[in-house]
């Protein structure tokens, strides 16, 4: 379970996020939605402790990510995409996938390294394994770059913007593994801005605006026009989107 | 001399030192700038034959230790050339040659970044070579340089220590004096070293102040 | 006036010897410019205000005291506090400490170029400071290190020559014996000049072929 009680987060003399309560239990696969500048990447990092608190408080299955020491094994348990993928440049990307694994959770190199390609396989990378990241086109590094996170097995995947950087045909297929793991049961957080691809794959979304979460509900009612639709400013947000 | 201890006029003894380091670091600083642009100016105008010989010299005194250069000259010049010359004219020959050199690349490549089309420019203008080099070429690419130059000057009043190998009574060989009058290495190397160090900080300081005044006097001021 | 080549010719082993200890002393320098240089290149970049501030004064001390006179303060005041260690040792000392200012320069830059999501995928990832610094940030600091580097380690090379001054016959020590063994200063010092000139050219091409393999799997995460 994530839980988000009333975070705070200041830049500056800007909140960035104003009271954020948010919970995540295992299964669920929730979408974080909003105009840019609303927060959602900064909630993201304040989950896997990039960011520090300013107020309120964030566990990763019971561990505070304020304290050092537990957030060295709530950090265990979360993996995180980035939208800029963040591969290690010097290493393959069996050696990206592998590094945490052998060095964080002291498994065995041949065991690492069999699960690693093994994960890069079941991308379509299996004969990518040796390239390094500048050898790789835009998608297969974010393909990497989930592999490197679910190498962890984490709990909780933590996604940012995944196909931001991405052309659609690109985008296209990581979306696909994404569905895939979410078939699978992996418990999600992304923040997007594919309206209809959190439409089919999440169970919840939350829409955030301004650092403050103003709707959290099921799927199928956020996009209903009773639900979240009813909302002016969410529908407005919606059809900009669609039209962009 | 036997006195063993530090006396008042060792501080004499530092002031004149450090007097015939800084003189000469200025006086081979102005010669190395002038010949170093002028060869400069001679390889921007391709002049054959010469562009290259200079090409090559500048490497080499680039590429090679400055106290081998200084030897070749101090030892090497009377006696293959049958001329005298004593410690201070081989400094100052060396010391200009190698600035130069330095000078040189920084030249070119200050020449280099104000383009040749805004060059063909002028002279479309009717302005003659001289007159393109005064208004168009030296303004822009002191500019460029200072930045560099202030750089290559504070390593070069370090490099003047070497004379100190020759004989030339600068900081550094009045250093070895005391050194070896006092027995007391902690004190005289620390005291030379912080004179040489304020130095460096002074001419760096110096360096940055000239390259705030030629950016702002090149900077766009509106209409 | 005629260059005559063939009186050196019996000398080449020994000066052939000179330039070995010249490559061992500059080998073992670079190594301990590179240790130097890494740590202070993380004291530079710590959260820990004191360390920073007390290494960067250290670099910019270095930096601008002449190295002649870091030699001296090292050759004649280590066996004033009882450490007796002979002219070689010393020798790679001083130019490890000098070499490991500018060294320290260049792996700081190289830190401070990093992508800053790159460190951070490490540290959600649950690497330790530690295993980030050295498994991320110090090899991908390095790798875009080479060539700057290269210029450091040319610098040495140049700079070795100095240690003739603490009577170290490396390279130039050997010429000096043969200039005034021969009376041919101009002749030794000529060929000495371009030896010099010729290896730091060689190294220079060893270090971009160095830099092109190291960086080919780099791509453009270096520029």
């Amino acid at each position: 379970m994530i839980k988000a009680q009333s975070v705070r987060k200041v830049f500056g003399s800007v909140t960035v996020l104003d009271g954020v309560d948010l919970t995540v239990a295992p299964g669920e696969v929730v979408s974080i939605l909003g105009s840019s500048g609303s927060g959602k990447s900064t909630l993201i990092r304040c989950i896997n402790g990039l960011e520090r608190l300013d107020g309120g408080s964030i566990t990763v299955d019971d561990f505070d990510v304020s304290k050092p020491r537990e957030l060295a094994e709530a950090r265990k348990r979360s993996g995180t995409v980035f939208q800029m993928f963040n591969l290690y440049p010097h290493m393959t990307a069996l050696q990206n996938v592998t590094l945490a694994p052998v060095e964080v959770l002291k498994r065995p190199k041949a065991e690492a390294e069999a699960e690693g390609r093994a994960l890069l396989a079941s991308v379509g990378l299996a004969d990518r394994a040796d390239a390094f990241p500048s050898q790789l086109s835009g998608g297969q590094r974010q393909r990497v770059g989930i592999c490197r996170a679910l190498a962890m097995k984490p709990r909780y995947l933590l996604l940012d913007e995944v196909t931001s950087a991405l052309d659609p045909e690109m985008t296209a297929d990581v979306l696909d593994i994404l569905a895939k793991l979410a078939k699978e049961g992996t418990t999600m957080v992304f923040v997007t801005h594919e309206i209809e691809f959190a439409r089919t794959i999440s169970s919840r979304v939350v829409f955030l605006e301004k650092g403050r979460l103003v709707v959290d509900l099921p799927t199928e009612q956020f996009f209903a026009a009773d639900g979240g639709l009813a909302n002016p400013r969410i529908a407005q947000f919606l059809s900009k989107m669609r039209k962009d | 001399m036997r006195y063993t201890e530090f006396t008042p006029f060792d501080i004499v003894l530092l002031a004149q030192g450090l007097g015939v380091s800084v003189g000469l670091f200025l006086a081979t600083t102005v010669i190395g700038l002038l010949i170093g642009t002028l060869w400069a100016v001679v390889r921007f105008y391709r002049v054959p034959v010469l562009a290259q010989v200079i090409t090559f010299v500048a490497e080499l005194l680039k590429n090679s230790p400055v106290l081998v250069q200084l030897f070749l000259v101090f030892f090497g010049f009377p006696a293959f050339f049958h001329i005298n010359l004593g410690p201070v004219e081989a400094a100052v020959i060396t010391l200009s040659g190698n600035t130069a050199a330095f000078v040189y690349v920084i030249a070119v490549s200050a020449i280099e970044s104000i383009g040749r089309d805004q060059i063909e420019a002028a002279r479309a203008f009717g302005l003659t070579k001289w007159q393109v080099l005064r208004h168009i070429i030296a303004p822009q690419a002191m500019a460029f340089a200072i930045g560099p130059l202030t750089g290559l000057l504070v390593n070069q009043l370090q490099v003047t220590s070497l004379i100190s190998v020759i004989g030339v009574m600068d900081l550094t060989k009045i250093g070895n004096i005391l050194n070896l009058r006092t027995l007391k290495p902690f004190i005289v190397w620390a005291v030379v070293g912080v004179l040489y160090y304020l130095a460096a900080k002074l001419i760096a300081f110096a360096g940055a102040t000239l390259e705030r005044r030629l950016r702002a006097h090149t900077a766009w001021k509106g209409l | 006036m005629r260059i005559d080549l063939s009186l050196l010719v019996p000398y080449l082993p020994f000066m052939l010897e000179g330039a070995l200890l010249t490559a061992q002393v500059c080998v073992l320098a670079l190594l301990g410019s590179l240790i130097v240089g890494a740590l202070m290149a993380v004291a530079r970049t710590s959260a820990n205000s004191l360390l920073r501030r007390a290494a960067s004064i250290y670099a910019d001390l270095f930096r601008n005291v002449p190295f002649i006179v870091q030699l001296f303060f090292f050759y004649y005041g280590l066996p004033e506090i009882g450490i007796y260690i002979d002219a070689f040792t010393t020798g790679v000392v001083a130019l490890s400490i000098a070499g490991g200012a500018f060294t320290s320069d260049v792996i700081r830059s190289g830190i401070l170029a990093i992508e800053p999501g790159i460190i951070e995928a490490a540290q959600v990832s649950g690497l330790s400071k530690r295993k980030t610094f050295t498994k991320i940030v110090l090899p991908v600091a390095l790798r875009t290190s080479v060539r700057p580097m290269g210029s450091v380690f040319i610098n040495l090379i140049l700079t070795s020559s100095i240690l003739s001054t603490i009577t170290l016959n490396e390279l130039t020590g050997t010429a000096k014996i043969v200039a005034s063994d021969t009376f041919k200063p101009f002749e030794v010092y000529v060929v000495l000049l371009i030896a010099y000139a010729t290896l730091t050219y060689l190294v220079s091409l060893l270090i971009a072929a160095l830099h092109r393999r190291l960086n080919r799997d780099l791509g453009e995460a270096v520029r």
